[in-house]
């Protein structure tokens, strides 16, 4: 099991208020699933993201992500699993702007402490998976949205992440480049890869293999398709 | 790898704000400016003293004619004439060099030449104890002084002043106040000390002076030379004992000559210099620490608008340190770019008026890599609080940030 959640909870204090934004989650995915969360705007998915995603710690309940209790890593640790064991794909992309297409593929590798040469040879090589071999020096300016946002695939990927997590990904995309980030998504999990995709649309949740819908910072439904 | 990174990443960040990254490092790069010149000249212009006090040779003190001002009733300047130097000379308890001096302007001619120049009567003794050298021909000496020779030896800018060269007066006759001399030497360039010029002098035995040129046996000042070993305050009340007796002033009365270092005004000048130096340094160095907080305002901004980037680095995996390097790799990079530019300018006001005042040039090369390593101590310093206020960012929330 990757990722175990037992009543995961986290609420916000915003001025004198608490807002609770997830309220007792409670979730297993198996390595190599395909998962879709859905819900309303505000309903707590990015919430839940951040927290299975080490970005966050919840406020209570436990969080165990390949059977290591997560609650109890301090920062340095929660930033070699961040860099090791999850990728990120974001909705607006979130490529370095100065940096060429390879640089920003070579980032995470850089603070794994990889040997320049061979995360060269690892960055081309994934660079090359989504298709980009051609455009390797470009920088982000220089690239379509569909191509910036397989850039960041490539870089979410390079480390082998135990999961993918894609948070909105396709939000900022056209119809036909989005059916060409959702076509690698589905290539990356039939070669074992585990993926989380966050999205308000049907149509992508339903190419994925498990649908899990959240309302109100709660789980409503868990739909195998 | 990481610092490569960091540092890659300040330079791209530096220059894609390039005009705020120079105006934020100007107090830098004024404040090394300033400590490079300002230390810069100041050692110049010392080993510039300090060559010309070494070309005095040990000690030399000055003995001048002159009343104390307290005395009631002004009788008019007292002088000091040969024989008391006789008497200094005479007097074999001190190992001293008593060397008198008459010095005055008077017509020079050769060939259709014809100027009014300086005429110093010394003792031979005088080129010893000021160090000059000889070009040509010879040196006066006691001889010469003793049978009031009309022989005189000329400093290296004369022979152009008489608009001819060297070659063509040794030995030759030349007119001094009316009176023909034989030049007999001719002396090695010796620069300017400051006060008198000595290549532009005539040199005359100091009793052919004062009988045949000037006709007087007042002397302008005697100048005692004395090894650096010797107690100075011992060897001035010699000198005083001496003169009192020569000059019959009894008990109570003051003194009517004065006794002076030259040293003492070295000293002084030197300390002098030396305050000043310190002091503007000082005020380069508040400059710089002003500079730094400029920096750390600077970095400030840069941390708050890059938000978002940093949020994404640690989403990446960026460790709490790895966020503190590359921040603060900047703040020092912008700090040594700055020094490094002031660097430049500095050394070239120092080479500038080094050049204006001909004084030797030398880079201060502990001044130049204090003050980077101080302009990197300064990035270091106040761009470590705007670092950690990255490094501390929560990543979620700053992936939020617009
Ligand atoms: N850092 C925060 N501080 C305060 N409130 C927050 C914070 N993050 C999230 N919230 C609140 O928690 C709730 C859930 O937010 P979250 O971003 O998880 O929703 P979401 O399901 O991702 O919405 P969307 O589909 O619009 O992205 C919202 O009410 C939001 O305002
Ligand atoms: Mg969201």
């Amino acid at each position: 099991m990757i990722i175990k959640t037992t009543e995961l909870k986290r609420s916000f204090e915003v001025g004198s208020e608490t807002v609770e934004a997830i309220k007792g989650i409670n979730l297993e995915v198996q390595a190599g699933e395909f998962l879709a969360i859905t819900g309303p705007s505000g309903s707590g998915k990015t919430t839940l993201m951040n927290i299975i995603g080490c970005l966050d710690t919840p406020t209570s309940g436990e969080y165990f992500l390949n059977n290591k209790l997560v609650n109890e890593l301090n920062e340095n640790e929660l930033a070699g699993i961040r860099n090791k064991e999850i990728g990120f794909v974001f909705q607006s992309f979130h490529l370095l702007a100065k940096n060429s297409a390879l640089d920003n593929v070579l980032l995470p590798m850089k603070y794994a402490g990889t040997n320049i040469d061979e995360a060269t040879i690892r960055a081309k090589h994934v660079l090359d998976q989504v298709g980009l071999s051609d455009r390797m020096n470009h920088g982000p300016t220089e690239l379509s949205g569909g191509q910036q946002q397989r850039v960041a695939i490539a870089r979410a990927m390079v480390n082998k992440p135990s999961i993918l997590f894609a948070d909105e990904p396709t939000g900022n995309l056209d119809s036909k480049t989005e059916g060409e980030v959702m076509g690698l998504f589905k290539e990356l999990n039939e070669d074992g890869q585990t993926i989380i995709v966050i999205t308000h649309e049907e149509n992508i949740a339903n190419q994925s293999k498990r649908i899990i819908n959240i309302k109100d910072g709660l789980i409503e439904s868990d739909t195998r398709i | 790898m990481l610092f490569k990174e960091s540092l890659i990443s300040a330079i791209s960040s530096i220059r894609s704000n390039s005009v705020r990254s120079f105006l934020t490092s100007l107090a830098i790069i004024i404040g090394t400016a300033a400590v490079i010149a300002v230390i810069g000249i100041g050692s110049s212009a010392e080993k510039a003293l300090e060559a010309s006090i070494d070309d005095l040779g040990g000690r030399t003190l000055y003995v001048a004619p002159g009343q104390n001002r307290r005395g009631a009733v002004t009788k008019g300047i007292i002088p000091l004439d040969i024989k008391d130097a006789e008497a200094l000379a005479n007097y074999k308890e001190h190992d001293w060099e008593i060397s008198p001096t008459i010095t005055r302007n008077r017509q020079v001619k050769y060939g259709n030449a014809n100027i009014n120049q300086r005429i110093g009567a010394y003792l031979p003794i005088h080129f010893g104890v000021r160090g000059y050298e000889l070009e040509s021909g010879r040196l006066f000496d006691e001889d010469d002084n003793l049978g009031r020779k009309r022989v005189v030896v000329l400093g290296s800018k004369i022979p152009s002043e008489l608009k001819t060269i060297a070659g063509n007066l040794l030995n030759k006759e030349i007119l001094i106040a009316g009176t023909s001399y034989k030049v007999i030497g001719i002396l090695k360039e010796e620069g300017s000390t400051g006060w008198q010029n000595p290549d532009e002098e005539l040199y005359i035995p100091l009793l052919t002076g004062a009988q045949r040129v000037f006709g007087t046996p007042n002397v302008d000042s005697i100048n005692v030379g004395i090894s650096n070993d010797q107690n100075v305050d011992e060897i001035m009340m010699s000198i005083e004992q001496i003169l009192r007796a020569k000059h019959d002033i009894g008990p109570g009365q003051d003194n009517d000559f004065r006794i002076s270092d030259y040293s003492q005004f070295a000293d002084l000048r030197r300390q002098a210099t030396g305050i000043f130096t310190l002091l503007i340094a000082a005020i380069a160095g508040i400059s710089l620490v002003v500079g730094g907080i400029g920096v750390m305002n600077i970095m400030l901004v840069s941390v708050t608008e890059r938000t978002r980037e940093i949020g994404l680095r640690k989403a990446l995996g960026a460790t709490h340190s790895a966020i503190m390097l590359q921040f603060v790799v900047e703040a020092i990079l912008l700090c040594i770019i700055g020094g490094l530019i002031g660097l430049f300018i500095g050394t070239g006001i120092l080479w500038i008026c080094a050049t204006l005042f001909d004084w030797p040039f030398a880079l201060p090369i502990g001044a130049m890599v204090g003050s980077i390593t101080f302009s990197a101590m300064v990035g270091l310093f106040f761009g470590i609080w705007p670092a950690k206020k990255a490094a501390k960012l929560d990543p979620a929330t700053s992936l939020r940030y617009e």
